[in-house]
């Protein structure tokens, strides 16, 4: 499912019917496949110069699979990446160098991917030297140079992991993912770990660096008011499939799709007297597993709209195709005129009498 | 952790804020008297649970108390369960340790709960080993093993970090429903200011090991006294108020093991003056109009030299002309790192 981007920035990166399929074996001598997890099932999304799309979805619902199959550390089973209108080769990272280069991922726990018995200067400059530019002097100036880019001093270059910050630690990834200069940077919940006075210091630095260097963002994430916060436009993945996006705002305040309406209904809002009048529509029980997803629309096992019509019948039996509410909004559902149009959080009331 | 004191009545959620490391879990395992031994000791202060002080209890009569009284859901569903056990066994276990029942009975018993957290068919369920359960599910066994002996006192610490929001707001709804029907008092814990709003009925918040703010929960959120609870609402983006931007709070929290002299947030603080860099102040009402109306637990505590005044709250900044905050005296070099 497509929506169009904005059509002032060109397409940077496009992901075309993806898939990624997991085996899974059974047997230690006599290994053989009894089925696949469907990580990613054709899945397709547009990411714009200098635009940020965000990732939302629980967790199994393949976002973390899809930035990975993106920046090549997973190879998709089927479908293409597109990057500035060609395609990465689907050997991997190995294969392109200087084109995979150009997209970069920050992990969510930056004490896990840096080595701790290196300083972090070396981990920022482990990118340079493994792809033989600069000389050791260059290098070294141009570590500090990032350090100084997302807000660390040169001194920095040579603490340990352990000796910094959860903060200056992602900022450390950060610096290390912006060494090779790239066009794209895949952000898995990349704030997630931080407490909220310094996460508020890294969504500012990521924003600063976009505007600065023209960045765009692939933003997984489970906090919707973050990734309203910094996306341009929003994609809900279920079971590998993105079921509906949009832009930001339309995506918030008019959901099309029962699965992104209990979404934000379930998130936490700051605010006591939003909380004291919003009615949650709680889903029961938990996403159906990713190896035998429901036949027909996947979402249909816990969908409270489909309950609410009376369970019609062709939810179970057919997948829906992606029904384009505008140029920029579309959602996979077959009744997705049946949402009530109070289903967004810009609306006080939550629509009426909410199944549980 | 430092001169914290709160009250907490039957029948309504308390919530504690506060970041990593200032001491919301500390405080919860106080409570508990769970604190390892030699490395951490109450050093003054008491709980009081009815009429007893559990500070002054023996190990045996705390052990006693432990799970009838007081339970604890903790934060990680993965290591609060004994993998080894089924799930029956455990509940069942909890039950026998402080009941007289028959293990038939003790089964019975454990099948109503495993229903009331809302497991399907729970009879089946007790035969069932943790790893078979799903995150949400596994918590959902917690609570009922926290709720086995019908406690006065629900310590939930953080029970839905693990957890997807849609399975979280299965978990939240479940507690409060619990506590309401029930009447059983409970203390949330949680960094998570939604949490807070759609949970509590008041909350406290906690920095470095101080209890720096307490109010009810809609005028901590409308009317923060404190810099820091002021700059932690600015620095979280509110779908109510898209576009705003986020005002994060410089520095980062200082190392507990060597603490600083006065104020812990006056490095990080822009509204700092002179004695903040000396001194703690006090946890006192800060409306000073309505002391005498307000009960022990009630209004509005605050522990702060220079409170943040109600037109500075969308400001972000003192507004009086020409302030400065005090720096750091000279005798005391405080770093303020980035964070």
């Amino acid at each position: 499912m497509t929506a169009a981007s904005p059509a002032s920035e060109p397409v940077l990166l496009e992901v075309r019917d993806l898939s990624v399929h997991f085996p899974i074996t059974r047997g230690t001598v006599l290994r053989r496949t009894v089925g696949h997890v469907h990580a990613v099932d054709g899945l397709s999304l547009n990411l714009a110069t200098a635009e940020t799309v965000g990732l939302v979805g629980e967790s199994g619902s393949g976002k973390t699979t899809l930035g990975r199959a993106i920046v090549g550390l997973i190879r998709p089973t089927s479908g293409e990446i597109l990057f500035r209108g060609l395609p990465l080769s689907a050997k991997g990272a190995t294969s392109d160098r200087a084109v995979r280069s150009q997209l970069q991922m920050v992990f969510q726990d930056p004490a896990s991917s840096l080595d701790p018995r290196w300083p972090v200067g070396a981990s920022i400059a482990e990118p340079l030297r493994l792809n033989h530019i600069g000389t050791r002097a260059g290098r070294d100036e141009r570590v500090s140079d990032l350090l100084e880019v997302v807000g660390l001093s040169p001194a920095h270059a040579r603490r340990y992991p352990h000796e910094l910050s959860g903060g200056q630690r992602q900022r450390v990834g950060l610096a290390r993912a912006l060494a090779l200069k790239p066009a794209v940077i895949v952000a898995d919940e990349a704030v997630s770990a931080l407490d909220a006075s310094i996460r508020a210091q890294i969504i500012n630095l990521l924003q600063r660096l976009q505007d600065e260097l023209r960045l765009s963002y692939l933003f997984i994430a489970h906090d919707l008011a973050v990734v309203r916060h910094l996306s341009d436009r929003v994609a809900v993945m279920y079971l590998g499939q993105i079921v509906e996006q949009a832009d930001a705002a339309d995506l918030y305040n008019d959901p099309r799709h029962p699965y992104t309406v209990s979404l934000l209904s379930a998130a936490p809002v700051p605010d006591p007297a939003v909380e004291a009048r919003r009615e949650r529509i709680v889903l029961p029980g938990d996403p159906p597993n990713p190896a035998s997803p429901p036949a027909g629309c996947r979402f249909h096992t816990r969908c409270w709209l489909r309950k609410r019509l009376g369970d019609p019948e062709r939810c179970a039996a057919e997948e829906p195709a992606a029904q384009l509410i505008s140029t920029s909004h579309a959602a996979a559902c077959h009744f997705t005129d049946e949402v009530p149009a109070s289903a967004g959080l810009s609306a006080a009331a939550p629509p009426a009498e909410p199944a549980s | 952790m430092n001169g914290v004191s709160f009250d907490l009545q039957a029948g309504g959620a308390l919530g504690l804020v506060g970041e990593s490391g200032s001491g919301k879990t500390v405080t919860s395992l106080a409570i508990l008297g769970l604190l390892p031994r030699p490395a951490a000791k109450v050093a003054a202060g008491e709980v009081w649970l009815g009429d007893r002080d559990l500070l002054r209890l023996s190990d045996r009569e705390m052990r006693r108390l432990r799970g009838k009284e007081i339970s604890l859901v903790p934060q990680d569903p993965m290591n609060g369960l004994n993998p080894v056990l089924t799930v029956g066994e455990q509940v069942v276990e909890t039950i026998q340790a402080h009941e007289d029942v028959r293990r038939r009975e003790a089964r019975r018993r454990a099948a109503e709960l495993l229903g009331t957290v809302g497991i399907p068919r729970p009879g089946d369920q007790l035969d069932r080993y943790p790893h078979q359960f799903s995150g949400g599910m596994r918590q959902r066994v917690l609570i009922a093993i926290a709720l086995a002996l019908r406690p006065a006192l629900l310590i939930a610490d953080e029970p839905t970090t693990a957890l997807d929001v849609t399975v979280q707001a299965q978990v939240l709804e479940l507690l409060r429903e619990l506590t309401v029907e029930r009447g059983t008092a409970m203390l949330l814990i949680s960094h998570d200011l939604g949490i807070m709003a759609r949970m509590t009925r008041r909350i406290m918040v906690m920095y470095a090991g101080h209890l720096v703010e307490s109010a009810p929960t809609a005028e901590i959120f409308a009317r923060p006294s404190h810099p820091y609870t002021a700059g932690l609402l600015r620095s979280i983006p509110r779908l109510s108020d898209v576009g705003r931007p986020l005002t994060p709070i410089a520095g980062a929290p200082p190392e507990l093991d060597r603490p600083p002299r006065g104020c812990p947030f006056a490095p990080r603080c822009a509204w700092a003056l002179d004695v903040c860099w000396q001194e703690m102040p006090p946890l006192e009402n800060a409306g000073a109009a309505n002391v005498s109306a307000a009960p022990p637990s009630g209004g509005h505590l605050l522990a702060c030299h220079n409170p943040v005044a109600a037109d500075e709250v969308e400001a972000g900044r003192p507004l009086a002309s020409g302030f400065r905050p005090a720096p750091p005296p000279e005798d005391e070099l405080v770093a303020g790192d980035t964070a």
